[in-house]
Order: structure tokens, then C-alpha cells, then sequence
């Protein structure tokens, strides 16, 4: 079954698939929406499981410890909460319980930054928790099933940790293959504590102190285990891909089999850097390149890594981290690579270069890999590199030099002479073409640009169709500006999650957006694109002029506030633009679209149904004709006043108080 | 939760959450939740006790609503928990070999542990009697005198003798003890060394010497501690002994 789902959910639909049994939890962006959708799965039975609500992460993870004695269970967390889970999460390695906890992985900060990078996943490495990243929302659904077959191996018995992006995977809908319960239940058998907590016939201490001696020896015992999850990983990946036809492993490598030059990653941005390897693979110029993923960051396959590398015999490995060294000689990717590398290889070690991007949720795009192999490509030519990272995105502080102007000047003194020698290859920047048909919404926080976009989604997913959304989600308060992007994708089916930030389709939920400096909606329009605009306002021609488009490009609008107000729906007006979306968009079928939204289009439904016809009829590219605009919307007024109903209950409880105390 | 609470024509909605205990389940009526039977009809509801014992200090909202949390008093005796779980068994070759297991096909379990070497393991897991799966492994410690997870196993523990640690003996006078009613102490007691002898009128309290580890704790708790009962080195527990002990 082929749903179209955030990465929060099809992590969800893992646990509920591997029959989790207990789900206590703690919520904390941007892991939320998973614990969310457990727990009102439980709540209306489709789940048959606990859930518990606890008082913070370190409780959550003491109770997801001390259910796993007994039953299946799970948690999902992030950043801080994965991070206060820590003090007892060694309680979990030490006392041999396999659960599993999925990682929405964001920053760690301080500042607080809710967006994604790997700082929390790296920062429990020590932990002895064995640790999957995956990709995309479908590896994060299938890690989760594996990871109890991993976890509860009996010859590994230990915790897992499912690592997925935060926001840029957690919150990006795709469509997700959902395998049945049945099959799952064939390929995962039920859970079998080997020392439960309540057993009548064998009662057991958990957790009861070690001196030294007895201590070391566990301490032996325990890495032994966690060293079998190796092995076991690649058997389970590899089993899975028979029953499911998705197969994993414990690494990929993806491009030359002989390359010459390597990036090494873990996790959501192996999307892009796919993109570029198939876009830059065998052109002129440009040498032999691959993309090697690490899936099984613990315990890190460091043999069969250097093997491959050895076998390949690689140049130039360049990894790109997540995270930050603090003060270590790389961040953690790029030192185990090296310390496997080098501790397998010896003299034949390949040169490594280690760069850190994609912190506090900075986009990982395609072009930043074009600059990675163009580093790799001049290392392995022998020119001089950096001993410590490289960062992505620093003007002040680039990886190859663009702008002598902007650079720092005490890191020109350092490192001047290793730039000049660092040479741009043309050969590595070629643009990547534009292939597929992107959709980018602009609307106020709070106009439900996202919910339409996700309706849209779905609706393209269920036509077979491979359709992305990434919303973007910042701090905002309802009225500010956001974004969202779509993707839909043409010709050959390579399931790509990589956006190139150049739009088919601008959709402007606010006519006030048009004209407002700093957002500039068209910039990225390509120049045969296609402008949709919600108003009432403005004409066409006139929305050129603002915008300042070219000749190739159409311009249509659609007075959606106004259909939205005749149909009582208030300000709610995104169910008329996204049926203005499919007027303009012709990669959706509009007919077969509209089963679908009969289905599932939100209450009041037939009002919102209306909306969408209306809205797809109402496009035009034509003058609208002069009418009254609406008076003040009284109902879209309140709903912007809006307060916490709760604030008038706490101030009854308090009276009431008041009243019995006389 | 999207489930309402109340329905359109303002009747109570009930719905069950599930668990994972064998026998019991839950049902939810209102803002209430009752524990019941998971074999009685599944789709009958618990009706809800119309007046909670304790009720008469109960907030009650503008809307009805039930403010504040009530406690309630439940005058049931704990019941024994019964969804208990019996922990599998591990066996070696030569184990394996001495017993007999219905539902186990011998001889390939048998070669599968020979290929397995000195680590292979047998996992039985049985339940009323039957064997409901069986698994190979090797066995993955390198140090096997530690179990896995470093659990103890309680009923493998031999009681250590901790008579060294103390430096006063403690003896129960049994004249004055009030032996099966009281039980004060053998309940207080940090290193379960107090066991219960006789029956009626004729039972008291004894200090097992070898478990005592002589930290006072059942003579300040003692029940008849004016009249003297625990005796400590033979005698009465006298100022100058709790000086030193207490500082005082
Ligand atoms: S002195 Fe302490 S250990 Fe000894 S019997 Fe009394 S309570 Fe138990
Ligand atoms: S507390 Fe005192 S009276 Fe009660 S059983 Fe123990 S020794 Fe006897």
C-alpha cells in the first residue's frame, strides 16, 4: 500500500507494525508528530499497546528500559530530549534490552535551533546503542521493523537507535511504501524477553552493582554483543529485501565501483549527493566518483568500509559531517572513517578530508557536492588540503575560493597558500538541468498553505505519481511568511528527493506577499514558469508588472478569499487554491485528484469539496471583473484573537477554590 | 483524544484500551477508567459508580465539568497479578541431550548445535507446558560466568554470611515478643534476617545471626521496644550504648 506520509509517521506505522507494546514518551520537535500518531492510534484501538505520557525524556527512557524487560517497546525523541535521556540510556546496553528509539535528529544547540543536523545522534555515540541512519521516510519505516529483529538477535540483545533528519526528513512527505501487517509479522516474530521482569519461576536483579572484576568481564561481554550486531544487520537487510524488495546493508556506494574519489555520509542528504553522482558520473573532466552512505554508524563497520575502499583503491575520501569535532581531530564520521582507514589500510590509506555542513538545519543541496568532489578531485591530484574540517557555507571561510575579498584574514595567513593551490574544476559544476516540475507555495503561517500541499501530495501519490513536499518550518507566528515546496517528478522513476530550487509553479496564498521586498516570490521562476495568485485585487497583467516577469511566463489568479467567504469557510481559503493548483498544474489529474479529497478532504467536507471545484473552475489568466470585496471577515477576526481555552478554565478552577475555601 | 467523550445526544461514550496483560484490559467511560476483565464480552462496558466514595469535596465546573483530582478510596484487596511470564529456557548440547522435549525435532536441533560449536545455545520458550518456539544461537559472551544483561538470578544466590559486619548481637526475646500479629520487625528488617517461628499465641520473631548485619533498624522499629523485646549483646539497649550509635 503506497501512502503518501511525513517521515515522523512512517516511523509510526514501524512501531505499529512491529507490534510495540509499550510507547511511553516524551514529546519534543521535531520527533512529535511520531509519538503523536502512536499514541492516537492507541487511543482508538489500532494500536494494542501502552502508551505512557511521562514527566520528561529521562523518564521516558527509564520506562521504555524497564518495559523492555518484559515486552516490545519504543520511544521517539530529539536533540535535548535524546541528550537527557542519556544517563540512563547505558542502562539500557548494559542490562542487554533491545527497544528501539527513533531519532528526529536536530541540533543540539545552545542557541536553541530546532532544525535538523546530527550533533544528538553523535553525542550518544559512547552509549553502546546501536545506531541506523536512514535516508528517507520509507528507510526510516523499514529500520524501525529491522531494528527489532536487529536488537533482539539473540546474539545481540541491545538497543537501537533509527536515526532520520529532522524537519528535511521528518517533515517531508513522500510516498512511502506500507507493507502489511501480515508480511511484517512473518518476517518479525513477537517479542521474547530472555529475563523477565516478572517471572514467577526465575525472579532476577536487574542492574545490581559489579566490582571491578565482575565488571570489566560484563563490560567484555557486552561489547562482544554489540560488535555481532554487525553481521546481524547485513543479515536482516539483506532477508528484508527478500520478503520486501527492499534491500540494505550496512553501507552504500552508490556510483564507480572503482572510484577514484569518495564522499562518505550518513543520512537525508544522501539524497542529494545521488542526484549529483548520477548527474556528474562519467563526463568529461570529471574522474571517477562515488557516494559511500554509512547506514550502521554503530557499531561502525570499519573492515568491510576500508575493504571496499582498498578494493576500489580510492584517492580522495572527503567526509561531510553533520556535527561538530569540539575540539576533537574531526567530527565523529570523519574520525572513524580515518581511524578505520588507518587502522585497516596503513600505508595504503587514502587521503581524507573531513567537512562540516548542514548544521542547525542549513540546507545539504546538490551543489554542495559538486564542490566536494571538486575538493576531493584536487586532493587526490596531490595539491595541498586542510588537516582539520572544512565548512560549508561560511563565506568568510569557503572550501574553495571564490571571493578572495571575503575571506577572514587570519585564516588567509593560515591557509592562503592552500587555496591558491586549490583549483575551481568547471568539469564539477556543471548546473544540474531542471528536470522535474517543482511547485513552491508562499502563504501566511496559519492560511494552511501546508495542509493544501500535503492534500496535493497525497492526491499525486495516489496516481502513482512521485511526488515531494518539503515544507519549510521556521518560528513563526501565524501572519508571517512561509514556504513550501513540491516536487513532482518526470520521466525515469529514480524516486529523487532532490529539489534544484527552480520552480515550474509559484503559488501566492496572499496578494500582500506580491509586493512585500524581502520575499521576492519569483526569483527562482524559471522562465517558462507559471504564477498563481489568490486575489481579487490585482489583474494579471498588473501582477507581471509587480513582479517584474518575463514574456514566457503566465500569470494567472484566483479571487480564493472571496470563493472561500461565499462559501462560509471564513479565511480558509487553501482548499480553493489548491483547486486552482490543479487548473495550472497539468501532472495531477484533476477527476481522479478529486476521489481522492472526497475521501479524505477535512470538515465541513462538502463545503471544502466545493471549494476545490471552485477553485479549479475560477482560475483565469483574464481581468477579473470589478466586485465589492468582502466586508471584514468576522469569523477569520476571531480566529486570529484566538487564545488557550484553558486560560478561562484555570481562572473557574481558581474561583471555585476560592469559593470552597469561603 | 478525537473521540468524544459525549455523543451527539449527550449519552456517555465508552471505548476499551487495549493492554498487554493477559487478563485485564481497561475501559473509559466519561472521564473515568476501569480495569476489567479481558474475557468478559469485550464490547460490554463497565458502568461507571454513579457517586465516587469520597465525593463530597468534588469541584464542579460551570459546565459540569470535574475540576481538581478526586481521589477515590478502592477498598479491594490487591489483587495477584496474573500475566505473569515465564522466563525461556537456554540449554547447551549436553542439556539438550539429557532432556527430553516434546515438539523438538532432535536431530536437527542437535546437529545445528554441534555446527554451532562449544556456544551453541538452545532457546526453549514454553508457556502452560507447551513449546511455543524454539531458537539457535551462539552464545555471544566471552566471559560466561556473567549472565547476560548482569542480571542476578534471585533464587541462585546463596545468602552470604554478613555476621562480621556487626559489633553487637541482636536476639529476640521471645517472652516478649507478640510474634504473628506484629511481624514489625521481620518487615523492617533491610537484610530479611528476622524470620517468623510458631503458630498463634506461641510464635515470635528470630534473628537469623548469619544474616544480620546489626544495623539497628528493628529495635527503634520494634513494636514493643518500652518493654524491652529486642535485647542487644544480652542486655537492655542502655543510654550509653545509644550515645554512641546515635551521637546523642
Ligand atoms: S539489626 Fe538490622 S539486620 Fe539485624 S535483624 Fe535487626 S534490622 Fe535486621
Ligand atoms: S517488632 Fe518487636 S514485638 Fe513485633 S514481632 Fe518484632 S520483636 Fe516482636
Amino acid at each position: 500500500m503506497r501512502l503518501s506520509m511525513a517521515g515522523n509517521t512512517a516511523a509510526a506505522w514501524g512501531f505499529r507494525l512491529s507490534r510495540v507494546q509499550c510507547y511511553p514518551y516524551y514529546p519534543i520537535t521535531p520527533s512529535t508528530t511520531c509519538s503523536e500518531q502512536i499514541a492516537a492510534w492507541v487511543g482508538n484501538g489500532d494500536m494494542d499497546g501502552v502508551v505512557i505520557n511521562v514527566e520528561s525524556e529521562h523518564s521516558a527512557a527509564s520506562a521504555v528500559i524497564a518495559a523492555a524487560k518484559s515486552v516490545r517497546a519504543a520511544t521517539a525523541t530529539s536533540s535535548k530530549g535524546l541528550l537527557y535521556m542519556v544517563e540512563v540510556l547505558e542502562n539500557g546496553s548494559g542490562s542487554s534490552l533491545p527497544f528501539t528509539i527513533f531519532v528526529g535528529n536536530r541540533a543540539t544547540g545552545a542557541p536553541i535551533n530546532i532544525w535538523g543536523d546530527n550533533q544528538d545522534a553523535y553525542a550518544v555515540r559512547d552509549s553502546g546503542l546501536i545506531q541506523i541512519f536512514a535516508a528517507n521516510a520509507q528507510e526510516a519505516l523499514d529500520a524501525v521493523i529491522q531494528s527489532y529483529r536487529i536488537g533482539e538477535d539473540l546474539t545481540v540483545r541491545q538497543p537501537v537507535l533509527v536515526n532520520l533528519r529532522g524537519f528535511t526528513g521528518t517533515h517531508t512527505y513522500e510516498p512511502v511504501d506500507v507493507p502489511s501487517a501480515a508480511d511484517v509479522d512473518s518476517f518479525l516474530p513477537s517479542y521474547l524477553p530472555l529475563e523477565p521482569l516478572f517471572s514467577p519461576d526465575q525472579p532476577v536483579t536487574y542492574n545490581a552493582m559489579l566490582a571491578a572484576y565482575y565488571y570489566r568481564r560484563h563490560k567484555r561481554n557486552q561489547t562482544a554483543a554489540l560488535r555481532n550486531a554487525s553481521c546481524v544487520t547485513e543479515n536482516v537487510g539483506r532477508q528484508f529485501g527478500e520478503k520486501f524488495g527492499r534491500s540494505y546493508g550496512k553501507f552504500d556506494w552508490i556510483g564507480d565501483a572503482d572510484a577514484d574519489l569518495v564522499v562518505a555520509l550518513v543520512g537525508e542528504s544522501f539524497g542529494a549527493a545521488e542526484t549529483i553522482v548520477s548527474h556528474l558520473q562519467g563526463r568529461k573532466g570529471v574522474g571517477k566518483i562515488a557516494v559511500l552512505r554509512v547506514r550502521l554508524f554503530n557499531p561502525f563497520p570499519a573492515q568491510e568500509i576500508a575493504t571496499r575502499i582498498y578494493k576500489a583503491n580510492t584517492k580522495a575520501v572527503v567526509v561531510l559531517d553533520e556535527g561538530l569535532p569540539h575540539g576533537d581531530v574531526f567530527p565523529p564520521l570523519a574520525l572513524r572513517m580515518a581511524a578505520a582507514l588507518q587502522a585497516h589500510l596503513g600505508t595504503q590509506t587514502p587521503r581524507l578530508a573531513s567537512v562540516i555542513g548542514g548544521l542547525g538545519g542549513s540546507d545539504i543541496r546538490p551543489d554542495h557536492f559538486q564542490t566536494l568532489f571538486n575538493l576531493a578531485a584536487n586532493i587526490a591530484d596531490g595539491r595541498p588540503y586542510r588537516r582539520e574540517p572544512y565548512w560549508l557555507d561560511i563565506d568568510e571561510d569557503p572550501i574553495l575560493l571564490t571571493d578572495e575579498k571575503k575571506v577572514d584574514q587570519k585564516l588567509w595567513k593560515r591557509y592562503g597558500d592552500v587555496w591558491k593551490a586549490q583549483p575551481i574544476l568547471d568539469a564539477y559544476h556543471k548546473p544540474l538541468p531542471s528536470t522535474n516540475y517543482e511547485v513552491r507555495i508562499y502563504g501566511r503561517a496559519g492560511q494552511g498553505a501546508i495542509t493544501s500541499a500535503v492534500f496535493f501530495t497525497g492526491a499525486g501519490v495516489e496516481q502513482n505519481l512521485w511526488v515531494v513536499t518539503k515544507p519549510t518550518f521556521g518560528s513563526e507566528r501565524r501572519g508571517a511568511v512561509v514556504h513550501t515546496d513540491t516536487l513532482i517528478e518526470q520521466g525515469a522513476s529514480n524516486k529523487t528527493r532532490a529539489f534544484t530550487a527552480r520552480q515550474d509553479l509559484v503559488c501566492i496564498y496572499d496578494d500582500t506577499i506580491l509586493t512585500s521586498p524581502t520575499h521576492a516570490p519569483t526569483r527562482d521562476l524559471k522562465p517558462d514558469g507559471t504564477v498563481l495568485v489568490n486575489s481579487s485585487r490585482y489583474s494579471p497583467a498588473r501582477i507581471r508588472q509587480l513582479l517584474g516577469l518575463g514574456p514566457k511566463a503566465s500569470v494567472f489568479i484566483v479571487p480564493a478569499s472571496r470563493i472561500a467567504h461565499e462559501l462560509q469557510l471564513g479565511s480558509f481559503f487553501n482548499m480553493v487554491m489548491l483547486g486552482a493548483m490543479h487548473c495550472v498544474c497539468p501532472l495531477v489529474d484533476f477527476g481522479a485528484a478529486m476521489t481522492y479529497y472526497e475521501k479524505n478532504a477535512p470538515r465541513p467536507k462538502e463545503a471544502n469539496l466545493e471549494a476545490i471545484r471552485r477553485g479549479y473552475q475560477e482560475t483565469t489568466d483574464k481581468e477579473l471583473p470589478a466586485v465589492e470585496l468582502p466586508a471584514v471577515d468576522a469569523r477569520a477576526e476571531e480566529y486570529f484573537r484566538w487564545r488557550p481555552e484553558e486560560e478561562s478554565l484555570e481562572e473557574e478552577m481558581l474561583r471555585s477554590l476560592e469559593t470552597l475555601r469561603g | 483524544m478525537d473521540h468524544g467523550e459525549h455523543n451527539g445526544n449527550g449519552k456517555q461514550q465508552s471505548w476499551r484500551i487495549p493492554t498487554v496483560n493477559r487478563h485485564k484490559d481497561f475501559a473509559v467511560s466519561g472521564h473515568m477508567v476501569f480495569p476489567r476483565d479481558k474475557t468478559a464480552n469485550s464490547e460490554c462496558v463497565v458502568a461507571p459508580r454513579k457517586e465516587p466514595p469520597s465525593a463530597a469535596k468534588r469541584l464542579v465546573g460551570k459546565d459540569g465539568k470535574l475540576l481538581g483530582f478526586p481521589v477515590f478510596h478502592d477498598n479491594r484487596t490487591v489483587e495477584e497479578y496474573e500475566g505473569l511470564m515465564p522466563a525461556p529456557e537456554i540449554l547447551t548440547l549436553v542439556e539438550v541431550a539429557r532432556r527430553e522435549i516434546e515438539g523438538l525435532d532432535y536431530a536437527a536441533v542437535m546437529n545445528q548445535l554441534a555446527d554451532l560449536g562449544p556456544d551453541g545455545r538452545l532457546l526453549l520458550y514454553k508457556r502452560d507446558g507447551k513449546l511455543l518456539r524454539y531458537e539457535l544461537f551462539e552464545d555471544p559472551r566471552i566471559c560466561k560466568d556473567i549472565p547476560r544483561g548482569a542480571v542476578i538470578h534471585n533464587l541462585e544466590q546463596k545468602p552470604a554470611d554478613v555476621s562480621g559486619w556487626r559489633v553487637h548481637e541482636f536476639v529476640i526475646d521471645p517472652k516478649g515478643c507478640l510474634g504473628e500479629v506484629c511481624t514489625r520487625c521481620s518487615r523492617v528488617c533491610p537484610e530479611n534476617a528476622i524470620h517468623l517461628r510458631g503458630v498463634g499465641a506461641d510464635s515470635f520473631c528470630e534473628i537469623d545471626p548469619t544474616a544480620c548485619k546489626g544495623c539497628f533498624i528493628c529495635w527503634v522499629e520494634c513494636a514493643r521496644k518500652a518493654a524491652d523485646c529486642i535485647l542487644i549483646d544480652g542486655k537492655v539497649f542502655d543510654s550509653e550504648l545509644r550515645a554512641a550509635h546515635f551521637g546523642e
